[in-house]
């Protein structure tokens, strides 16, 4: 009995702790990553439960923001896909980069659009705390090569050169798991890219509130079906909210941002931190897809709840 | 007759038990400041830079709760002083990079400076939080975690302590500084006789081998902070020293030039043998680092943590 009671005692205990490692360590045991044909069926299917995780600027906690090894992290934790920012150098190149000027993240200061790719290049990446690491700037075709095959990938600042991007996804082979984004309407979009929106995903960005939004949405709904819409929400009160389920039955996803409260009405990351069922109001709403500064803490949390592979 | 043996023999474990019980369990920060006293390689100390900046703002009240919530032994603080006398948590001598605001610390008043919300790692914003003031540090600190204390020595070591009082943790507070010890005393007099105090042997210091003697003749200190830029820095050679005096030395591997390239970054890149391990087997008794649980994990991987 007592052999019994101890043995039962050891497994619950290395239960408990299999549980809370995989709850509160960043360096949980790596999970086989999906392959990137389950990723694309899920990213397609907006009717399934499971919740797409996307990574803002990639795992910007323990790498620099858009770098090779932050999308890497992401790739290793299970992400589903990862948000990237896209530029364009002054010989024409397409490297990562979020803001205008270098002078945040790495150790040059000026435009990126001053320099040229080999002066990129010779620069190195800051850290969280502004000092300098051995990454550099990647292009985008270095950041699609990582990528190919083993995650989705979003591109912001795209929609200005979204010819560009197309063309060196379809070099790296990865055009099928990449998503560009715009605020435009179906109308412009399809004047302007029309021809590409066969072979690309194309997400319209909806920033709400916006009396014309419902119709902006149903026009890309009822003419060319978007892989997903991304809405900025700045009241949890509004009554597109409401719609959302709708846009799901009809087969577009909804992405929402975790990042800051001006995203989510107040369902933000910070305060996931405090307390994870924050991220509640997201499933409760029908939210398919969402964008995080805490990669981790959202994967553990969805998949305590079986929403997450 | 069985029963009678049964009864002295619980009588005496009991008895037993109870004395062992006199003796009161060592709180944590007595533990801590144990294993810095008294350094064996059986236990590592791990410092936190600047709070766990990867989960929260750097020097925030977050980023030190983080790090109790992990284990940490010492988190490593900044101290600056506002325009109206108060003394806050931050790095950098302008609050540009690290809140939403801009200007010179020195120009703010502690009305204005919480105002401001902090960025996270990388500037990224959306943090809720504020600049917390050394007393907010210390009551969150108190009885869980202790305390190193940057940017004090050249001016706010007075002003420090008496928070250290007020909030009754002087001995949860590490104070460190470049400083030579007479440098120090003339500062601060016999206050250096009441702080614990953790002398930087610099690699850039020429006289850093005496500087070392200067404090073990004086106050003595049982810990230091150890910077060298590669094996042949004298710092370095005066490693085996440390070791042998019984003092226990902290190494910094947050970037090359403070530890020979033994960093967190090689940690990540080729493993954390490679960087921990090298540092530990050259007799670091703790370490101060960017990535507290990547050290924690390995730590207690070997056996040299709880």
């Amino acid at each position: 009995m007592y052999y019994i009671i101890s043995k039962t005692l050891l497994a619950l205990s290395f239960a408990i702790s299999l549980g809370c490692t995989e709850l509160f360590s960043q360096y949980a045991s790596k999970n086989s990553p999906q392959s990137i044909e389950a990723l694309i069926d899920n990213l397609e299917d907006s009717n399934n439960k499971e919740i797409i995780v996307v990574a803002h600027r990639g795992d910007w906690r323990h790498a620099p923001e858009n770098s090779l090894q932050a999308i890497q992290n992401c790739i290793d934790m299970g992400v589903d896909m990862v948000e990237i920012d896209v530029r364009r150098t002054k010989d024409g190149h397409l490297v990562l980069m979020h803001d205008e000027t270098i002078d945040r993240t790495t150790n040059g200061t000026g435009r990126v659009e001053k320099n040229t790719l080999a002066q990129l290049k010779e620069l190195r990446l800051l850290d969280g705390l502004g000092i300098k690491t051995e990454h550099q700037v990647p292009t985008l075709e270095e950041a699609f090569l990582v990528t190919k095959d083993k995650i989705l990938v979003n591109l912001d600042k795209s929609y200005e050169i979204f010819e560009e991007c197309y063309h060196i996804a379809k070099t790296a082979g990865t055009l099928d798991q990449i998503i560009i984004k715009g605020v435009k309407s179906h109308v412009e979009v399809e004047q302007e890219f029309g021809k590409y929106l066969d072979e690309v995903y194309f997400m319209p960005i909806v920033r709400l509130p916006d009396t014309r939004a419902k119709q902006l949405v149903d026009d890309y709904l009822d003419n060319r079906l978007p892989i997903a819409f991304e809405f900025t929400l700045k009241y949890d009160s509004l009554e597109m909210i409401d719609y959302f389920d709708d846009i799901r039955k009809k087969g577009a996803g909804v992405w929402v941002n975790s990042l800051w409260p001006q995203h989510n009405g107040g369902h933000d990351d910070e305060k996931a931190a405090l307390d994870p069922s924050v991220y509640d109001w997201f499933i409760d709403n029908a939210i398919d897809i969402i964008q995080t500064d805490r990669p981790q803490l959202l994967i553990n949390y969805l998949r305590s709840k079986g929403l997450h592979d | 007759m069985k029963n009678i043996i049964f009864i002295i023999i619980a009588t005496f474990f009991f008895t037993a038990k109870c004395m062992a019980q006199t003796d009161e369990p060592m709180s944590r920060i007595q533990s801590i400041s144990n294993h810095l006293r008294n350094p064996t390689r059986e236990y590592i100390l791990v410092v936190s830079h600047r709070g766990d900046w990867r989960y929260a703002p750097e020097n925030s009240v977050e980023a030190v709760q983080r790090c109790i919530d992990l284990g940490v032994d010492i988190v490593e603080i900044d101290v600056r002083i506002t325009k109206d006398g108060h003394l806050i948590a931050i790095h950098d001598e302008t609050v540009d990079r690290t809140t939403n605001g801009s200007g010179k610390v020195s120009d703010f008043t502690l009305v204005e400076i919480k105002q401001l919300k902090l960025k996270n790692a990388c500037g990224i914003k959306g943090s809720r939080f504020t600049i917390p003031t050394l007393e907010e540090i210390m009551l969150v600190a108190k009885d869980k975690i202790m305390i190193n204390l940057d940017k004090t020595e050249g001016e706010t070591v007075q002003e420090a302590y008496l928070i250290l009082k007020k909030t009754q943790t002087v001995d949860h507070a590490i104070f460190k500084a470049n400083s030579s010890m007479n440098e120090m005393r003339e500062k601060y007099g016999e206050l250096m006789d009441s702080i614990i105090f953790m002398p930087k042997l610099w690699y850039e210091n020429e006289r850093v081998a005496q500087h070392l003697e200067e404090y073990e003749s004086d106050i003595n200190p049982f810990v230091y902070e150890t910077l060298f830029d590669s094996e042949d820095a004298t710092t370095f050679k005066l490693l085996p020293q440390l070791n042998r005096n019984g003092d226990s030395f902290l190494a910094i591997c947050l970037w090359d030039a403070l530890c020979a390239g033994y960093t967190d970054e090689k940690a990540v890149v080729e493993g954390a043998e490679e960087s921990y391990g090298w540092l530990i087997s050259h007799g670091a008794d703790g370490i101060m680092t960017d990535r507290p649980e990547l050290l924690l994990d390995y730590l207690r991987a070997k056996g040299l943590h709880e």
